[in-house]
């Protein structure tokens, strides 16, 4: 078996490198090499978006409401994917009467960016990770909840009374289940005892019980299902998704803070969306589902199938769930999350201390 | 040993220059026709009526404020969890894990507090109170 752990705290770079002969120690070639490794993992998620964002989650919503959706445009309406792309780019931008322009201008930018900027630390497959720094998971929750503050520069600069009240709920419901996030996060770290993304993956590949000649793998979330409940759930209220998607509930406040926001900057906000929920899935296959290991396929073709399946969850709640009311969704999110995520803590760290000890 | 802040701050350059550059095709490829009326704020087609930064429900800035302490204990909690198996092997149990029981359990009570003071129960105000009208 390839290991999954890489000497280098590049891997993807060196990876380059080493097809092309180049020494990766080199400054200047590490930089130019990066942005080449980062411009492909950028074109995989554009790609991804693309395809899941603007065809697969119509048919999956029309399976869901028993309609057929698009399929006029070529095989299955696939065709529909660079029509929309420049529909959407070729509208016009409608910039409404006293916006305060530059937070106007930067939320799209900041909500785009921040989503693909989590990716850096993902390992995809057998070093096919951009960059394993030794803080590796603080660094994606860091990263990931800089979008609150694109929603909320998003709701207040529109001076659109729907998009104020998206913005505002937009970021008490970033605020209420960020700490439940963080706090199951940093349980599975007790049993890792790393940051590090890949040292995380590492440790989720030893057995954990044999049952019948199968080896069962101590994926995190078999390890400690309660946890991969509690953090599944509040990344549906982190990424806005049914149950949790009060901040653009459209029968309420019409679309929330994107309600003034058009051609293009509607389109960097869906993107931002759409990325942040492949990036949540990348988070939970990485530190739940064992990363990219699995049998008879490829390391990375197992990834994309755990990180496509957390889509098609939040999908799923999406068109099964109803939504909660923000007085729920504060009483859910502080009275239930916030202390079984504590008890989950002080659980995991009882019992790994008493099988330590 | 290879920098990895140096690929994170490239995957930042093209996580930028993305979205530019659609903004940027994006800019060479749309009309624009100013039209009366079209600049006006949705409000659900009627005229706008009323300034929108007016004064909003409490609650959101004591949720706001309720994060700020249980942000600043994640950050502290973090290097316990990745040091916790070696600190009980090489000090025990009762050193390594009762300090953050102790931190958790007074975190805990402040939570309690805060519940108990209504500061995560969403108030209803006093004129959306007078209008509701009970099923």
């Amino acid at each position: 078996m390839i290991p999954l752990q890489s000497n280098s705290e590049t891997p993807f770079p060196s990876i380059i490198a080493d097809l092309l002969g180049l020494d990766a120690s080199e400054p200047a070639v590490l930089i130019v090499l990066s942005v080449v490794a980062a411009g492909v993992i950028a074109t995989v998620l554009l790609t991804m978006t693309a395809v899941l964002g603007i065809w697969g989650k119509r048919k999956i919503t029309a399976a869901f409401t028993d309609r057929i959706a698009v399929n006029r445009h070529g095989p299955y309406g696939l065709l529909i994917i660079p029509a929309d792309a420049v529909r959407l780019l070729s509208k016009e931008l409608i910039v409404p009467s006293e916006v305060d322009r530059p937070a106007w201008d930067l939320a799209p930018l900041i909500i785009a960016s921040s989503a693909l900027l989590g990716f850096a630390v993902i390992p995809f497959g057998h070093g096919l990770q951009l960059a394993d720094p030794e803080i590796g998971l603080a660094y994606v929750f860091a990263v990931a909840s800089i979008a609150s503050l694109g929603l909320l520069m998003a709701g207040y600069a529109s001076n659109n009374k729907f998009s104020f009240l998206g913005g505002l709920r937009a970021v008490a419901q970033n605020l209420a289940y960020e700490i439940p996030l963080v706090i199951t996060g940093a349980s599975v770290v007790i049993f890792a005892g790393s940051l590090r993304m890949s040292t995380i993956v590492e440790v989720q590949q030893q057995t954990l019980v044999s049952l019948g000649g199968i080896a069962i793998p101590s994926w995190f979330a078999f390890v400690n299902p309660f946890a991969f409940a509690l953090f599944l759930i509040a990344n549906l209220a982190e990424v806005g998704r049914n149950p949790f998607d009060i901040p653009e509930a459209p029968t309420e406040i019409v679309a929330g803070y994107q309600t003034e926001y058009s051609s293009v900057y509607f389109v960097l906000i869906y993107l931002g969306e759409f990325i942040h929920i492949f990036l949540g899935g990348a988070i939970i296959a990485t530190i739940f589902l064992g990363g990219a290991s699995g049998p008879v396929l490829p390391g990375v073709v197992w990834f994309f199938i755990k990180m496509i399946s957390v889509y098609l969850f939040t999908q799923w709640a999406r068109s099964a769930v109803p939504r909660v009311r923000v007085d729920q969704l504060i009483q859910i999110g502080w009275k239930g999350m916030l202390v079984l995520s504590f008890a989950n803590l002080v659980l995991t760290a009882v019992i790994v201390g008493v099988a330590a000890a | 040993m290879s920098n990895p802040w140096i690929a994170i701050g490239a995957l930042a350059l093209v996580a930028l220059a993305i979205p530019l550059s659609m903004m940027a095709v994006s800019s060479l490829l749309r009309p624009s026709v100013p039209e009366q009326g079209k600049r006006a704020v949705y409000e659900s087609g009627e005229v706008p009526t009323g300034d929108t930064r007016i004064k909003f429900n409490i609650q959101y800035y004591m949720v706001a404020l309720l994060f700020v302490v249980f942000d600043i204990e994640t950050v502290l909690i973090f290097p316990w969890t990745v040091i916790y198996q070696d600190a009980v092997a090489n000090v025990g149990l009762a050193e390594a894990l009762v300090p953050m029981l102790a931190f958790i359990g007074i975190l805990v009570i402040g939570l309690g507090w805060a519940w108990r003071n209504g500061a995560v129960k969403w108030v209803r105000s006093p004129r959306a109170q007078a209008q509701r009208v009970e099923q």
